[in-house]
């Protein structure tokens, strides 16, 4: 079922890709660890081959399809949420999460991070402008943002507060 | 589900087109392996969206030439 109130098509666009950013905050166990990962990711939605395809800038390894852009991006957060699962069954200790979900993080995809930069950059010449329901967004810029991750050992922390709690956000970059 | 392919025919691009690839399951995807990258999220399914495998040719530095004369990219 399409989500409501959202397009399944572009309807007149005058964009091509909209540079999107998003916060995730997971916890997954892992062969005796409890790990805690925070990112501060960046994104690309394009409408392809009739859908809503997502494709990660950063991580960079990433792709998700969906009938709408929300659809679209609850399947690119399941499935980064997926390589976290797969890495931590292959994970012998927290260390090797850690550094395993680290390489996956940050090994570049230049030509997607050309593409997310072109984007932002016709959005603030003025060249593009972002319609529904991207227009709707919050918007940020990258600068406010920055791209970064986190990998937490949760199991051994004496500290623990509500606070800690991020939930999933979507962003227009601007 | 768009325009899709069936993993079959992404093996022999890869064999052709990125020699020493290498690729693997992993519990919820695939795992592909090439000139030192490693692209963790390759759908496990028989059918591949394109999506993906444009994206994966992409992020791997695979020849977009080469992969083309095998895959309606």
């Amino acid at each position: 079922m399409r989500p409501r109130g959202l397009m399944a098509q572009p309807t007149g666009s005058r964009m091509k890709f909209y540079p999107l950013m998003f916060t995730f905050r997971d916890v997954v166990s892992g062969n005796g660890f409890l790990a805690g990962i925070t990112i501060s990711g960046r994104a690309l939605m394009v409408y392809e081959d009739e859908v809503w395809w997502a494709y990660g800038v950063r991580p960079g390894a990433l792709a998700e399809s969906g009938a709408s852009p929300q659809e679209g991006f609850l399947r690119f957060r399941n499935r980064y949420r997926e390589v976290l699962f797969d890495v931590a069954a292959e994970s012998k200790d927290f260390q090797a999460f850690k550094t395993e979900v680290e390489r996956f993080y940050f090994e570049p995809d230049h030509e997607e991070e050309t593409r997310w930069a072109d984007a932002m950059q016709a959005i603030r010449s003025g060249d593009a402008a972002p319609d529904a329901p991207f227009s709707s967004l919050p918007r940020e810029t990258p600068e406010s943002r920055p791209s970064q991750v986190t990998v937490e050992r949760l199991d051994i922390s004496a500290r623990f507060t509500a606070s800690d709690n991020i939930p999933d956000l979507m962003i227009a970059a601007a | 589900m768009s325009a899709s392919i069936a993993f079959s025919e992404i093996e022999t691009m890869l064999k052709r087109c990125a020699p020493g690839a290498t690729w693997r399951m992993a519990t919820h995807s695939r795992v592909v392996i090439f000139d030192g990258k490693t692209y963790r999220s390759l759908p496990k399914y028989d059918l591949v969206e394109l999506g993906h495998v444009r994206k994966m040719i992409r992020y791997l530095n695979i020849n977009r030439e080469c992969a083309g004369e095998f895959l309606p990219l």
